[in-house]
């Protein structure tokens, strides 16, 4: 039995979830018993779907035998236990967003999930349209990201309003080929996952072929600096971080099964995102 | 030159222009159209959300089949936002680069693992 205690978004968390991993990514025709207790950050339910779904493939039975009350009120609401047998429990805070479980050619449906869960919901009244239309674009960035390049068979994400701290967590997850491997793979290279992270996050690097490409993460970064939030990419075994504190990055011991890609956004950013003056549109190509 | 006009909303199905594969799309019917050298109008109208990965695939791909003096001649965007702009100048800049030095991405790689 596996007891993940105090899950959030740090470094010592996402390890806590690969040595889960680690310890049952063998296993077959088992059950794999599941305590949460005293937190766990809701966005993280994309990450442990991810894992989860890792064992169910292989046949095994995942049983979630305690969770601290906070902690199941909490992944009722955001739907993530009504994939293992619970029903939902009504949000009337409305401080959750969904846990969705996505096939890459669900564009369509991450489209209506974005417009309920985020553009829509009218609980953030110190957001600016803009702001949120910023994070909305960054979001999509990522998804469509995942979709080309991930060769996962689902993505996962998840979010949480913290409406005290003026903060939005939100998590997209594969369980794909990671970014260590897709580089490699492309260039012929033997980049480590730290290595492989930040070439993907500089402007205009891509491994698409043929197609030019590789600004998403990028305008991603400016986002979130421009924000103050912050940007968490873990994929294989590498853990990368920009805040602004400015760049961190580790090696964990062991790998993620894919990229998890955490962004945390400020509600009450005030910055200018209205261009100074009217961009010409003859002066494009 | 004569000029036709592609309505991205109508040619995606969708106000979200988000996913490569609509991009896709687009491009190949602006591909036809300059390929016949007639120029093109883009009409962004009613477009509530573009991605770069939209955009890298319905325009910046015009930069490995056609010039760039072609396409400045022949391309016009209509009803864009400024922020689509933006991000459609940008997507413009990287693809007039990538295929005019396609070998700088394994240039990149090879420094890395030269340090």
């Amino acid at each position: 039995m596996t007891q993940l205690v105090n899950i959030n978004n740090t470094f010592e968390s996402y390890q806590k979830l690969i040595d889960f991993y680690q310890e049952h990514k063998y296993k077959e025709f088992d059950t794999i018993h599941l305590e949460l207790r005293q937190w766990f950050a809701a966005n993280m339910c994309a990450a442990l779907g991810g894992i989860l779904d890792a064992f169910t493939d292989n046949l095994n039975d995942v049983k979630i035998d305690y969770i601290s009350p906070d902690i199941e009120r909490i992944l009722l609401k955001n739907d993530f236990l009504s994939f293992f047998g619970r029903s939902r429990m009504i949000d009337n805070y409305h401080t959750t967003i969904r846990f969705l479980k996505l096939k890459l050619s669900d564009g369509k449906f991450f489209n209506n999930y974005v417009v309920n869960e985020l553009i829509g919901r009218t609980e953030l009244p110190k957001m600016s349209y803009l702001v949120k239309e910023k994070m909305t674009e960054a979001i999509y960035e990522i998804f469509v990201n995942a979709q080309i390049h991930s060769e996962s068979r689902q993505i996962y994400t998840c979010g949480q309003f913290f409406p005290r701290d003026n903060t939005i967590e939100f998590t997209i997850v594969d369980t794909g080929i990671g970014f260590k491997r897709k580089v490699n793979e492309r260039f012929n290279a033997n980049l480590n996952s730290i290595q492989a992270i930040k070439w993907a996050i500089m402007d205009k690097n891509t491994t698409k072929v043929g197609v030019t490409g590789g600004i998403g993460l990028a305008l991603l970064k400016e986002f979130i600096e421009k924000n103050r939030g912050k940007m968490q990419i873990i994929s294989d075994d590498g853990f990368y971080q920009f805040d602004i504190q400015g760049e961190q990055s580790y090696f964990f011991n062991g790998s993620f099964p894919g990229t998890i890609v955490n962004l945390q956004f400020r509600t009450d950013d005030n910055s200018s995102y209205i261009l100074k003056k009217e961009f010409d549109n003859n002066n494009i190509f | 030159m004569e000029n036709t006009t592609i309505n991205i909303v109508n040619t995606v199905g969708d106000s979200f222009c988000v996913e490569a594969e609509d991009g896709q799309k687009v491009f190949e019917l602006i591909k036809k159209v300059l390929s016949e050298k007639r120029s093109v109008t883009l009409s962004f109208l009613n477009v509530e959300m573009l991605t770069t990965a939209f955009l890298n695939t319905a325009v910046g791909q015009l930069y490995r089949d056609f010039s760039e003096e072609f396409i400045k001649k022949s391309l016009k965007v209509e009803n864009l936002t400024n922020s689509g702009a933006v991000s459609l100048k940008r997507v413009v800049d990287t693809a007039k680069l990538y295929y005019k030095d396609p070998e700088a991405m394994q240039r990149s790689i090879n420094d890395i693992m030269g340090e």
